[in-house]
């Protein structure tokens, strides 16, 4: 050990030290923000999206962005009406229901400086059902699609399939219409009608979008996606910022005009920001589901699903999801009051959380404690402590749950292997149509749910085309998945978003759009 | 020296080649499926199946190594899946923040570590010394995380002196990225200062037991003269090398702090791309961030030639 020595005039070494500290404590330097009237609205996203391709993704992100570049013929109103954006009206529908007669409005413009036309549509169109998922669905049930005349379209269908328009309507796996000459794979350019065009994309930082000068708008009043869009901002900067801590903080400070979907404990602070950010719940924004394998392993026994059902507590899982009650509504119907589709047909089967009678009917159909393997991941905090909680729930009334927690990008690939799991944990938008969520309603999605019940209900439902009475055998609908348990529907979320105070005239949406906003 | 330059060359070549094998059979060892992540939830198997095809990764595993390899060797890393733009150009972009970034944190890690190491070890078992050896205890067992999100609740929200988040607005000049870096660089510095401290203080302690500090003394040379010129010089190679690592950390390793603070940087280029499973993006990454490894290691070697006249190569 060396000795310590005392030499007499330490003090000089205090300094530089004291100067390493002090540098720390610049900074001061005001940002160059909060300027008079800004040509832009900064909106902080929740990922950097998949790609720019409308069509080739279903995420929500990409539909969120890409439906101020792209429109589709038809939109949805505040109400989910289904209402003519690129078309003029609605469709003319033959009365055997099988043939839709388009006609496009005049005089749209694309981005390139080009009238918009029917071999636009139909080239668009014909994309959508070779790529998009969503597309490819709703080709099954198309005998053909021709262009006739400038501006007329006719689509023929094998049999009468009312959620048609609502398909076309979607933003989300968007039917977009697109420039003929852009149309590529994968897609370079994007040339729209939308009230904003594509200006820059970098990874990670930015995407921009920017006012199209020769936007033709609608004539009717804004209402929901459809009527009279504007481009108020000059550009749109869609920012991808992943940390959802980070997101608050960012509305917290000011940062951002627009901070999507953001952790429901943030709600008090956001509520207590002095006017520097003004909190959004949009209500009944979502719903978690479990799907459960009909194909394949223990729950593929029907009688063992319904045991599943009684034994679980979706009230108890959704608290733990999330949180406070001005979160969730636990309630067993699919769709919310006022949707033409609510139905409380099967609802006594919801929330059960019947641990004995769950044990008894497990034990009729011949479990005898086999696994059951429950695919969920992290990337959602919700999926992950809903699952928690089932788990407890099942193990009561007599189950082997068994967690197999993965990240998102393993979970979406193992479920398409029914040999690997019983249940997966998932969620989905509340969207206005029955057909557009969940995938298990239509064919061949995870679960394999496929009984003839199943065909024949759903084919009644799609055939007719008067609203009243589809709302009637969406009821039937619900009681076979009630009664049959390919999926089960958990409840309903809220969402929570915030925008600063400069964003006027913002209206809450699913998909969220920011024509018509401006910045004040 | 030139056989010694030629040996090195060939140990770094060598050493990315098994990086090479190593991270394409991680990457395709790891369950999970970039295509399945692209479409989104509503796609079926069989148009998983078809966009595979069309990136081929339907074909067997040696087939996709061999054609990776070719592409490698013609300086082509290939083509990101998500992002739409070769590989080379999406690491290019995002070169500057991350580079930025490491030099701005580990100077500030340098500003503080130095001194306050030299500091602790002439005043050692003093107050000065305990406080010092606290706080760098404190800074190395600190998550970053947590840290970053203090320091945007304090000089973002409260004081609104830096930007909670991003690298600026599109098209910023240099001076407004640079503002945007200086709090995730204070998380970085500050944190990782902690280190410097105790590598600075160990290797000064060392130093001034040594027999010709004494004779410094003895001869009667100032005591700042004796510290900074005698005893700092020579105890600045273990520091030197700690420094050169920790910019080699932070290229692709600084993935918290850029996640935290919104910053298109390397490590959350690494990161999505993980999630993502975008397989050509973690490949080419790793690849380089393995190669800037090598080279900054090699640099600390010629490096030790410049502060110590001692070494020889």
């Amino acid at each position: 050990m060396p000795v310590a020595h005392q030499p007499p005039r330490r003090s000089f070494l205090l300094r530089p030290a004291a100067l390493g500290l002090a540098a720390l404590a610049f900074g001061g330097i005001q940002p160059a923000l909060a300027q008079a009237p800004r040509a832009y609205a900064t909106l902080a996203m929740v990922a950097e999206p998949q790609t720019l391709d409308p069509m080739a993704s279903t995420a929500d992100l990409v539909g969120t962005i890409m439906q101020h570049v792209y429109e589709p013929l038809y939109t949805f109103d505040a109400k989910w009406n289904v209402v003519p954006m690129l078309a003029e009206t609605l469709p003319k529908v033959s009365a055997d229901g099988k043939s839709y007669s388009i006609t496009l409005r005049k005089g749209v413009m694309l981005h390139s400086g080009r009238e918009l036309n029917a071999d636009d549509v139909v080239a668009s169109l014909q994309r959508w059902m070779d790529t998009s998922p969503r597309g490819k669905a709703v080709g099954k049930e198309l005998d053909s699609i021709k262009a006739k005349g400038p501006l007329g379209v006719e689509i023929v269908l094998k049999n009468p399939y009312a959620p048609l328009a609502a398909q076309l309507a979607l933003p989300s796996g968007m039917a977009a219409i697109m420039a003929k000459e852009s149309i590529a794979q994968p897609l370079k350019d994007f040339v729209g009608t939308g009230p904003y065009k594509f200006k820059e994309r970098r990874p990670d930082q930015y995407v921009l979008l920017t006012r199209f000068d020769k936007y033709s708008a609608r004539k009717e009043p804004a209402n929901g996606y459809g009527g009279r869009r504007e481009a108020l901002i000059e550009e749109l900067r869609f920012v991808p910022v992943p940390n959802a801590n980070t997101r608050v903080e960012g509305s917290l400070a000011g940062q951002y005009d627009y901070a999507d979907l953001l952790p429901v404990e943030a709600l008090s602070r956001l509520e207590k920001s002095g006017g520097k950010t003004v909190p959004i719940l949009t209500p009944s924004f979502g719903f978690p589901y479990l799907v459960l394998n009909t194909k394949e392993g223990v729950a593929a026994n029907q009688a063992i699903r319904q045991a599943i059902q009684i034994a679980i507590g979706p009230g108890e899982m959704l608290a733990a999801g999330f949180g406070d009650t001005r979160f969730f509504i636990a309630e067993g119907n699919h769709f919310p009051k006022g949707s033409p589709y609510y139905s409380t047909a099967g609802a006594d089967k919801y929330n059960e959380r019947n641990a004995a009678k769950a044990k008894a009917a497990a034990e009729k159909a011949g479990y005898k404690g086999e696994p059951i393997r429950v695919l969920t991941s992290r990337q959602y905090d919700f999926h992950y402590n809903m699952a928690l909680l089932m788990a407890e729930q099942l193990k009561r009334a007599g189950f082997k749950p068994e967690l197999n927690v993965v990240d998102w990008a393993t979970l979406v690939q193992r479920r398409n292997d029914s040999k690997l799991w019983d249940i997966y944990i998932t969620h989905s938008g509340q969207f206005p149509e029955p057909m557009l969520s969940p995938p298990q309603l239509g064919d061949g999605a995870p679960g394999w749910w496929g009984t003839p019940t199943k065909q024949e209900a759903l084919a009644a439902f799609n055939r007719e085309a008067d609203p009243v009475k589809r709302g009637a055998l969406w009821g039937k609908v619900q009681q076979i998945v009630y009664d049959e348990v390919p999926y089960i529907n958990v409840g309903k979320f809220n969402g929570l978003s915030a925008k600063s105070p400069a964003l006027d005239n913002y209206v809450p949406a699913t998909w969220p759009f920011f024509w018509n906003a401006r910045i004040k | 020296m030139y056989r010694y330059l030629a040996s090195r060359l060939a140990g770094m070549l060598a050493v990315l080649a098994i990086v090479a094998v190593i991270v394409f059979v991680l990457t395709r060892a790891a369950s999970g499926d970039p295509i399945s992540v692209l479409l989104g939830d509503q796609a079926t198997a069989e148009d998983i199946a078809r966009v595979q095809k069309d990136y081929g990764l339907d074909k067997p595993l040696p087939v996709q190594f061999a054609y990776w390899v070719r592409e490698v060797l013609q300086g082509n890393l290939g083509q990101s899946i998500f992002l739409q733009r070769p590989v080379t150009q999406a690491l290019w972009e995002r070169a500057e923040p991350t580079t930025l970034l490491a030099l701005m944190a580990v100077g500030l890690a340098a500003l503080i570590g130095i001194p306050c190491g030299i500091v602790s070890a002439v005043y050692r078992g003093r107050a000065v010394d305990q406080v010092f050896t606290g706080v760098a205890m404190l800074g190395a067992s600190i998550p970053s995380f947590w840290f970053g999100i203090v320091l945007i609740q304090l000089f973002a929200v409260s004081l609104g002196w830096f930007p909670a988040s991003g690298y600026g607005a599109p098209g910023a000049p240099l001076a407004e990225r640079l503002h945007a870096l200086v709090l995730p660089a204070s998380v970085l510095g500050i944190l990782n200062s902690a280190l410097i401290i105790r590598f600075t203080r160990a290797s000064m302690l060392d130093v001034l037991g040594e027999d010709y500090v004494r004779t410094a003394r003895s001869k009667g040379l100032p005591e700042s003269s004796v510290v900074l010129k005698h005893a700092l010089r020579n105890a600045l190679v273990p520091i030197v090398t700690v420094l050169g690592l920790t910019v080699a950390l932070m290229i692709g390793g600084a993935v918290v702090t850029e996640t935290v603070f919104g910053l298109p940087g390397v490590g959350n280029l690494v990161v999505n791309a993980v999630l993502r499973r975008d397989y050509p993006v973690i490949q080419g990454a790793l690849l380089v961030i393995a190669a800037i490894y090598v080279l900054i290691n090699f640099s600390i070697d010629l490096l030790y030639v410049a502060v110590d006249p001692r070494v020889k190569l």
